[in-house]
């Protein structure tokens, strides 16, 4: 009977150290993959040791949520996320980070839900109002959106042009017709972060020729062509949209233009992959448009 | 006792896993370690400088340069060629504790001294002469450029600074330019773990205080960085550290945004991109604006750097990851497509670096040394080597073998993280601590070598390369060879256009179309003067009964 009781007493110290060690073990085994999936499986093997040394803590649920999330994997990041909220993580930080996870999962209903918890926490927060439009967007409710999203154009301090970009993409979904406030969302971008950004004058020149303002938007094929140093690119496009337009004399003007120029080119230039498409573009066009004339 | 040996190895095998990627936390010092600083004095008893000063957006003729006070006060910065007199000074009478004052109206190519302060002291100066900016070159000058590349530094621990002290000795020892370091290039995750202020304080502007005084730093986003910035309101320490050009302004296309932008030096074009939280997609912002720039740019050179690895098998598989791959996909054939000539990434802790690639695309599995052709996974009759002189012999690009890049994923700045290190695209994969260093001269031949070292923390060199360039100095005819007519001829001397039509041939009109295609003057003669004309390149289109010509003249 003493034997037993030794025995046992060893088998439950045994179970101590084992339970003591199980954190330990539990890194080790994690890290074998670490190798195969980098510092943020890592982070998550680490937050996973973390977990088991304290189940009951949301915050470090909502931490290896986050990471979970960042490594694409979203369902064990939205686990996290409900099990932090279970544990009582009221942080409005988590309800921004659920609609983020629905967003990128296309559950845009959800989505909107969560997103509004965290409106009614911060109902100024400008990365909440625009996560907000998106999801407005992806459910084609497009007044929602353009409203939340003039909030964010209005409120945001560092402006981006994938900013000014999606705004104005906002406004033609919510009328395909309304290119005028598109440009001018467009301007605005352009007053806010330089005349030249390249991203709002390709999308001004988008619309412009959408919108079929046509001698408007060969001005700004002009624009394009006097403001950079290569102009073959440019030059070429113009023809394109000059061949589109039927004026095929001006497109072969604008062709030969861009041959002048490649021919102005450095050899090295002239030989990338880049240019000897060009230039059998270039050929190409020409022979269509000669065809027309 | 098997048992308990067991766990000791293991926890052994744990405890050296959490050796190479632990940070070390190490107290926010800031002011007073700058004042150890040789030579440099900062010993204000009202206002204590906590970070800096360090520069920023380097061009031919300004510079930008930041530094922390502990208390509101005046900016104000004294410069001058002379360390004696520094008779030059811009102020900013507003009360701040995060300075930042643009120097401009300099001269390209030149060193000048500053120190900086407030309206009633100086702060911060060097008497031995350490505290300088040396302007960047004017575009397209050919010269030696040293540039010290830094993946993944921002450990804070004794590694980062093995590495750091390790360049110190190289870059005082060189043979060439000694003491001469053009630029620094940080390839993201600069401060551990997530970007904080405070880890920045401590992970960077501790660690390279004494560079930072005298050498422009960049930067693309690491992931690490992104996780307390945000490149989608452009917010967060990352963004509010560093101040990069977004309107063009030192030389690149404007990208109106500090997530990617570029830049000019001397000869070379550095195109920064953001692989972490902007749009990797074909057709997206930054694709229209890395395309744009780079068909933009007349450089002799062309780098880019962005975080995630194109190319990796060490602690982040190119294969798995997303970032990897659409960087990989989607925006290296447009950028080899136009010359691109080095990649340098971070994000996997280790060095590795590629053999000379061109249209490699796919998973490592898929990749063949032997394939070479145009559009093949390596280029010329030497990419499938070692890069080395003095070895396989040097990449080589000539104005008609314009493709071949070499890709590098160096991010063991801070630590090493092992990995598979087997990437069939990689002549080398180590496991060790360093940095590297991108050094181009000329060849003593009319072209130039791109050279990349790959320096230990030890002060060893484990790995090197050259890409030879010829034909560097072979430029186009002005008046464009290509465009030889045999229906016109421009006399540039008499300012006149000749025509040579058939006999045959009777002249209807002549007219001329400007640059940007606008008729701009009509003939109907033979000769014709074109002395008024203003300078560029015009289409002249010359009408016969016979047929139309549409010729280019360039007019001078």
């Amino acid at each position: 009977m003493t034997k037993l009781f030794k025995n046992l007493g060893t088998n439950l110290g045994t179970i101590q150290v084992f339970k003591r060690l199980l954190p330990i073990l539990t890194f080790f085994m994690l890290s074998v993959q670490v190798f195969a999936h980098g510092d943020l499986s890592m982070r998550i093997a680490e937050k996973t040791v973390a977990i088991s040394e304290n189940p009951d803590n949301a915050e470090l649920y909502y931490e290896r949520g986050l990471l979970y999330q960042q490594h694409t994997e979203y369902s064990n990041a939205l686990e996290d996320y409900h099990k932090s909220q279970v544990l009582g993580n009221t942080n409005k930080a988590l309800h921004y980070r659920i609609a983020e996870v629905h967003y990128v999962t296309e559950d845009f209903k959800k989505a909107l839900k969560s997103i509004g918890s965290y409106l009614e926490l911060d109902s100024i927060d400008v990365k909440g109002k625009k996560l907000e439009a998106q999801i407005w967007y992806n459910l084609g409710a497009y007044k929602e959106s353009l409203k939340a999203y003039h909030y964010v154009m209005e409120t945001m301090v560092d402006i981006r042009p994938e900013d000014i970009l999606e705004f104005a993409d906002i406004i033609l979904a919510e009328n395909k017709n309304n290119y005028n406030d598109a440009l001018e969302a467009i301007e605005f971008g352009l007053d806010q972060l330089g005349p030249n950004t390249l991203s709002l004058q390709l999308k001004k020149l988008d619309y412009l020729e959408d919108s079929d303002q046509r001698e408007k938007a060969l001005e700004h094929y002009n624009y394009f062509i006097v403001e950079y140093k290569r102009k073959e690119f440019w030059y070429y496009r113009k023809a394109e949209y000059l061949a589109k337009m039927d004026r095929p004399q001006e497109s072969n003007i604008s062709l030969k233009l861009a041959t002048a120029t490649i021919g102005q080119l450095d050899d090295r230039f002239k030989n990338m992959s880049s240019i000897i498409k060009l230039k059998e573009q270039i050929k190409s066009l020409e022979s269509l448009n000669n065809q027309r004339l | 006792m098997i048992r308990n040996n067991i766990l000791v190895l293991m926890m052994l095998f744990t405890l050296h896993s959490f050796s190479q990627t632990s940070i070390v936390d190490i107290p926010n010092v800031s002011a007073d370690q700058g004042a150890n600083n040789f030579g440099l004095l900062q010993n204000s008893p009202s206002v204590v400088i906590e970070r800096g000063p360090y520069l920023q957006s380097g061009t031919p003729t300004s510079v930008i340069v930041r530094w922390r006070t502990d208390t509101a006060t005046e900016s104000v910065v004294n410069y001058g060629t002379l360390l004696s007199s520094l008779s030059l000074n811009e102020t900013s009478t507003d009360l701040t504790t995060e300075h930042e004052v643009a120097l401009s109206g300099l001269t390209p190519n030149t060193k000048y001294y500053f120190n900086i302060g407030n309206k009633t002291e100086v702060l911060s100066e060097s008497v031995t002469g350490d505290m300088y900016v040396i302007t960047a070159p004017a575009a397209g000058t050919k010269q030696f450029v040293r540039a010290w590349i830094l993946g993944d530094p921002g450990t804070a621990n004794n590694n980062q600074r093995e590495v750091r002290d390790a360049y110190y000795d190289y870059v005082a020892a060189a043979p060439t330019n000694q003491g001469k370091t053009d630029m620094m290039l940080f390839l993201g995750d600069n401060a551990y773990n997530t970007g904080k202020d405070s880890e920045y304080q401590n992970a960077f502007f501790d660690v390279y205080d004494d560079m930072f005084k005298k050498s422009v730093a960049w930067s693309c986003l690491g992931n690490h960085d992104g996780d307390s910035a945000d490149s989608a309101t452009q917010s967060g320490p990352y963004y509010d550290i560093f101040t990069f050009p977004t309107a063009g302004e030192a030389g690149g296309t404007p990208s109106g945004t500090e997530a990617y932008y570029s830049f000019d030096y001397a000869n070379i074009h550095f195109i920064i991109l953001d692989s972490h939280q902007s749009s990797r997609d074909i057709g997206g912002a930054m694709y229209n604006w890395a395309q744009t720039d780079i068909q933009n740019t007349t450089q002799d050179w062309i780098v880019t750097l962005f975080h995630h690895p194109a190319y990796s098998k060490g602690s982040h598989d190119s294969d798995f990851d997303h970032r990897p791959i659409e960087m990989r996909e989607n925006l290296m054939p447009m950028l080899e497509a136009n010359g691109v000539d080095l990649v340098l990434n971070g994000h996997s802790h280790s060095y590795e670096r590629s053999y000379f690639l061109n249209g490699h695309q796919g998973f490592a599995h898929t990749f063949n040394p032997d394939e070479i052709s145009k559009g093949g996974h390596t280029v010329g009759a030497t990419g499938n080597g070692d890069g080395k002189e003095d070895g396989d012999g040097a990449y080589q690009k000539t104005s008609v073998a314009t493709e071949g890049a070499v890709y590098i994923t160096t991010g063991s700045a801070g630590q090493i993280s092992g990995g598979d290190l087997n990437h069939q695209a990689m002549f080398l994969s180590l496991n060790e601590l360093g940095s590297c260093i991108l050094e181009i001269e000329d060849d003593g031949m009319g072209g130039q070598n791109l050279t990349v070292k790959f320096l230990r923390e030890n002060d060893e060199i484990d790995d090197y390369f050259t890409i030879n360039k010829s034909g560097i100095n072979l430029k186009a005819d002005a008046k464009g060879t290509e465009q030889k007519s045999v229906v016109l001829f421009y006399d540039s001397d008499k300012g006149l256009i000749n025509l040579n039509l058939d006999a045959k041939e009777r002249l209807k009109k002549v007219k001329f179309y400007n640059n940007v295609g606008n008729l701009v003057k009509k003939s109907k003669k033979e000769s014709i003067n074109v002395r008024k004309l203003p300078k560029g390149t015009y289409v002249i289109e010359i009408t016969t009964n016979k047929k139309t010509y549409n010729e280019a003249v360039m007019i001078e």
